[in-house]
């Protein structure tokens, strides 16, 4: 008895969880009429690919998309060519009174600053670079904003690696830096993967530094698309519940891919999981 | 004393560098902003509006982080007892947290609106009368409806955590007090619990440092409103910055907000050096 | 490494997209733009120019084109902006001057508000969507209850009473939610009182007598009003004209074509349109014209004005009007063919004509914040009505203050 009450809740707090979701998916599918139709029509509905074809086709939804799929591309990139060396730097190397460790925290403190503090100042300093609005300027942003979390998650991995393979190797005559990259990293692949699955999904969702440092479609990212669609008075729920439904696509791929390392991720690497 | 720079700090510096020009350099330039008007840290006293923020903040965090905590150590132990299927309710427990924040928010924004809504809609099928749940639209009802939103949104966090939290528990203390006879309620106080302590700790300062900043979520459910009922400091900074154009007061009292994210860091730190 | 570099070249292609002549407009997200977006499209086909159009929420539009005006960054080329907004944007240069005054066949209202200072200095927009607030009401209740059409906000009352309570009706339905919804629905009271906001020198005076005589007066009303009115915009008001609950209400010309819509209406034909209600001062209705603008920090002015003009000549705007849009032009209202589409026309053009704006001021934007907090508390019953107006007008004493 006990054993199917357990289920029960279970099952409950699955659909809660994924009830929304659920719904919201249906309204991106259901015709005008349908959306708006009482009682709620759950299934069963007529299905129309209206509202996907107007975002993607005559709304600037595709650009939007392709966007965000670039920068999260480069600033991933950008991010772990950086952060990848510096992990390995204060993992590996011998530093005097525990400077390894206190770089490391403030490193990874700059994390924890609230972007409304900075957001202001980075959008006058990339306007007078001349990035504003720009893929490359928000992508300068983004790899700033996913460094410390690069740093902090790979030096975890590196920690776990004994030194005495790269010992072994540098013996043999490798360089440091060969060491590294032959004998180290393909160690910590998997580590590194979902370092680099983190990143790829921060930087997807992220909103305000977008929303105020993007103006036109030519770097508008796709949360900053639908935000814009959220009206106070028309109620045009279709094509922002269709792009809604394609931003979340990719993260939960992605995220089921990594979700073995999702603990360790999302508690900064405090708790093993 | 080693004179020398230390061999790591070569590879370290690029990170170095970019983090001190996009996020050092910018907190410095927002001091000299806030400084560009003398008054402005002074009006942070007599601001109604801006207390009237803080205090909206500080009930939407603790209200939450309340609510996520028990619930996700609920489910946190009533999954991890389950004999099956504990993969499949795990995966579909952690889609909330996996969305962008501004597609959760659009989803709720749908579910809540009063007239054609999903939950006005259900409430109406079984009998309710739905005229007065105005849910984000009313000013009563606005900031516990924001609540409820990170709640769904983010209990799934809590629930990891708490959930590995719960399996690095080594089975020998649990084993000892069941073989003394110990009730199930009284093993999960006295020894889970507090072998608990440091991963809940950690759970509830990471949770209490991103709701004190809670920005997106607010932003498409109802912009701070209505009125000022679910403004929060971010929200507040943001309409300082954006819609007043005043960018020095803005930049006053985004320092107030980085002090307090600033001490739940400092204790995050701490708690995570004592592993 | 090589998946590196393509996605860098990738991106700098990406960055490159926006070809030679082009124009960014930015528009409001709702039927005010839909119009405009419409026009931008087939002016651009005509003339081989990119035309992207940014759409975007009203709070939103405000912000971003706050900004870039603000920050000279020259990403919008033309801006349609709600009028109030104009005495902020064009402050320091940051609109250009019309190279061309606008000719004499617009409404004179819409073209005083574009001027700075207004209605004596230099043109700095056109005005595009003529929006002034209307009176609407059933005329066939009325009729049936022998009512003739409301002149003044006494019989709005007494109408909204016994019609109200003899057909099971709400007798009235207003927006309260604070801000910009409050504050629109109270300034035609507050005015019909006699009643201002701030003064003639500027000094904040809703503390007034009048001022609260008209507060109080939007109480009574509001007992007459559907629950839950505090915190309503402009849907929840049309949906209660639209699904035949509510009997009269204050609305825009927006909101005309849904009423007479089958689809959406369930009183086609039996609403009627008239200039704002009387009280000690005559009615006038709230004037809120959407402006077209060209910032001085855009690239393309040439292109962006040459749209404009372009935009708001009189054939361009009968187009537009066949669209729904409001015209701005007298000559589109008395054409004859769109009176026969368009039924309440000439009562929209006397409510344009005698429109008034919202104060002119650069901070209006944090003065109907404020406002439009403690208006709105009144009507939730929260705040006494006297207490009420008196924070609100120490409030915006200490807004002004700042700004000196």
């Amino acid at each position: 008895m006990k054993t199917a009450l357990k289920y029960l809740a279970a099952s409950i707090a699955f659909i809660v969880a994924i009830a929304p979701v659920y719904w919201l998916i249906t309204i991106s599918l259901k015709r005008e009429v349908d959306q708006f139709a009482y009682p709620p029509q759950w299934a069963g509905f007529v299905v129309t690919l209206e509202h996907y074809k107007e975002a993607f086709g005559s709304s600037s939804f595709s650009a939007y998309f392709l966007n965000s799929v670039l920068l999260a591309g480069i600033s991933t990139s950008a991010a772990l060519l950086i952060g990848v060396p510096a992990a390995y730097g204060l993992a590996r190397f011998e530093w005097p009174a525990n400077w390894g460790d206190r770089i490391g925290d403030w490193i990874l403190s700059t994390r924890m600053l609230p972007p409304i503090v900075t957001i202001v100042p980075l959008f006058l300093m990339l306007r007078e670079a001349r990035l504003l609005n720009s893929l490359v300027g928000l992508s300068i942003v983004y790899t700033a904003f996913n460094l410390p979390f690069v740093v902090w998650m790979m030096r975890g991995f590196f920690d776990e690696v004994p030194r005495e393979i790269e010992e072994a190797a540098m013996l043999d005559g490798e360089s440091r830096v060969g060491a590294l990259l032959r004998i180290v990293l393909p160690l910590v692949k998997p580590g590194l993967a979902a370092t680099a699955v983190f990143c790829l999904v921060v930087a997807w969702n992220e909103f305000l530094f977008a929303l105020i440092l993007t103006q036109t479609e030519a770097a508008m990212t796709l949360p900053v698309g639908i935000a814009s669609r959220v009206t106070q008075y028309e109620i045009k729920w279709g094509a922002m519940s269709a792009a809604g439904v394609v931003a979340m696509l990719p993260v939960l791929v992605f995220a089921s891919a990594a979700q073995k390392y999702l603990v360790r991720g999302l508690s900064l690497g405090a708790v093993k999981g | 004393m080693k004179r020398r720079v230390p061999e790591g700090f070569w590879w370290v510096l690029p990170a170095l560098v970019v983090l001190v020009s996009l996020s050092i350099y910018p907190l410095i330039y927002s001091v000299k902003l806030s400084l560009s008007n003398p008054g402005n840290f002074s009006r942070l006293f007599s601001d109604r509006l801006f207390a009237a923020a803080g205090v909206q903040t500080i009930v939407l965090t603790a209200a939450a982080l309340t609510v996520e905590f028990l619930l996700g150590l609920a489910l946190a132990v009533l999954i991890d007892s389950l004999a099956r299927g504990r993969a499949f309710f795990r995966t579909g427990l952690l889609v909330p947290m996996l969305l962008p924040p501004v597609v959760a928010a659009v989803a709720w924004r749908l579910i809540y609106n009063p007239q054609f809504g999903m939950l006005n809609g259900m409430l109406r099928q079984i009998g309710f009368n739905t005229e007065w749940l105005t849910w984000t639209s009313g000013q009563n009802s606005a900031l516990a409806s924001v609540i409820l939103v990170d709640v769904w949104e983010w209990t799934p966090f809590l629930f990891l955590l708490l959930s590995a939290g719960l399996q690095a528990i080594p089975p020998e203390p649990l084993e000892a007090a069941r073989i003394d006879g110990a009730g199930a309620w009284r093993i999960f106080r006295d020894v889970t619990l507090p072998l608990l302590k440091p991963t809940i700790l950690l759970a509830l300062l990471l949770r209490a440092m991103d709701l004190v900043r809670i920005f997106d979520q607010i932003f498409i459910l109802t912009q701070g409103g209505p009125g000022t009922a679910t403004e929060t400091v971010s929200l507040y900074i943001y309409r300082t910055a954006f819609r007043f154009s005043n960018f020095g007061y803005a930049a006053a009292m985004s320092f107030v907000l980085l002090a307090a994210t600033m001490l739940f860091s400092r204790g995050l730190m701490r708690v995570m050096r004592s592993r | 490494m090589r998946l590196l570099f393509s996605t860098l070249c990738l991106c700098l292609a990406a960055c490159n997209r926006t070809p030679e002549r082009s124009l960014t407009i930015a528009v409001n997200a709702g039927v005010e733009g839909t119009a405009l977006k419409t026009a931008a499209k087939e002016w651009g086909s005509a003339h081989g120019v990119h035309i992207e159009v940014i759409e975007l929420p009203y709070a939103n539009l405000f912000e971003k084109e706050q900004l870039d005006l603000t920050s000279h960054t020259g990403a919008y080329d033309v801006l349609m902006l709600d009028d109030p907004w104009f005495p902020r944007m064009v402050q320091g240069g940051s609109l250009a001057q019309l190279p061309r005054q606008p000719d004499a066949d617009f409404v004179t209202t819409c073209t005083d508000v574009c001027r700075n200072p207004y209605r004596t200095g230099a043109y700095y927009a056109l005005p595009y969507v003529g929006n002034s607030q209307l009176f609407f009401y059933r005329r066939d209740l009325f009729a049936k209850y022998r009512f003739p059409a409301p002149n003044t906000w006494q019989e709005v009352l007494s109408a909204a009473q016994k019609i109200g309570a003899g057909e099971k009706m709400y007798g009235y339905v207003m927006r309260a939610a604070p801000g910009n919804a409050v504050v629109a629905d109270f300034m035609p009271l507050l005015w019909a009182f006699g009643g201002d906001v701030l003064d003639a020198s500027g000094k904040p005076v809703c503390d007034s007598p009048a001022a609260i005589e008209a507060l109080r007066f939007m109480l009574e009303l509001g007992k007459y009003s559907p629950p839950g009115y505090a915190g309503f915009n402009a849907d929840e008001v049309s949906a209660h004209l639209l699904q035949s609950t509510a009997v009269m209400s204050i609305n825009w010309p927006a909101w005309i074509a849904a009423m007479d819509d089958p689809s959406k209406s369930k009183v086609v034909g039996k609403i009627d349109f008239i200039p704002m209600p009387s009280g000690r001062a005559p009615g006038v209705g709230e004037l809120g014209t959407w402006l077209l603008a060209v910032p001085t920090a855009s690239k393309h002015s040439a292109d962006a004005f040459d749209f404009i003009y372009w935009a708001t000549e009189a054939a361009q705007m009968k187009q537009a009007a066949l669209r729904g849009n409001p015209p701005t032009r007298r000559r589109v209202f008395e054409d004859i063919n769109l009176i026969a589409k368009f039924r309440a026309f000439p009562a929209q053009l006397a409510s344009l004509e005698s429109a008034r704006p919202r104060p002119r001021t650069p901070l209006w934007n944090e003065i109907e914040n404020t406002f439009g907090i403690y208006l709105s508390k009144a009507n939730a019953g929260a705040m006494d009505p006297a207490a009420a107006m008196r924070t609100a007008a120490a409030e915006i004493g200490k807004i002004l203050e700042r700004a000196q």
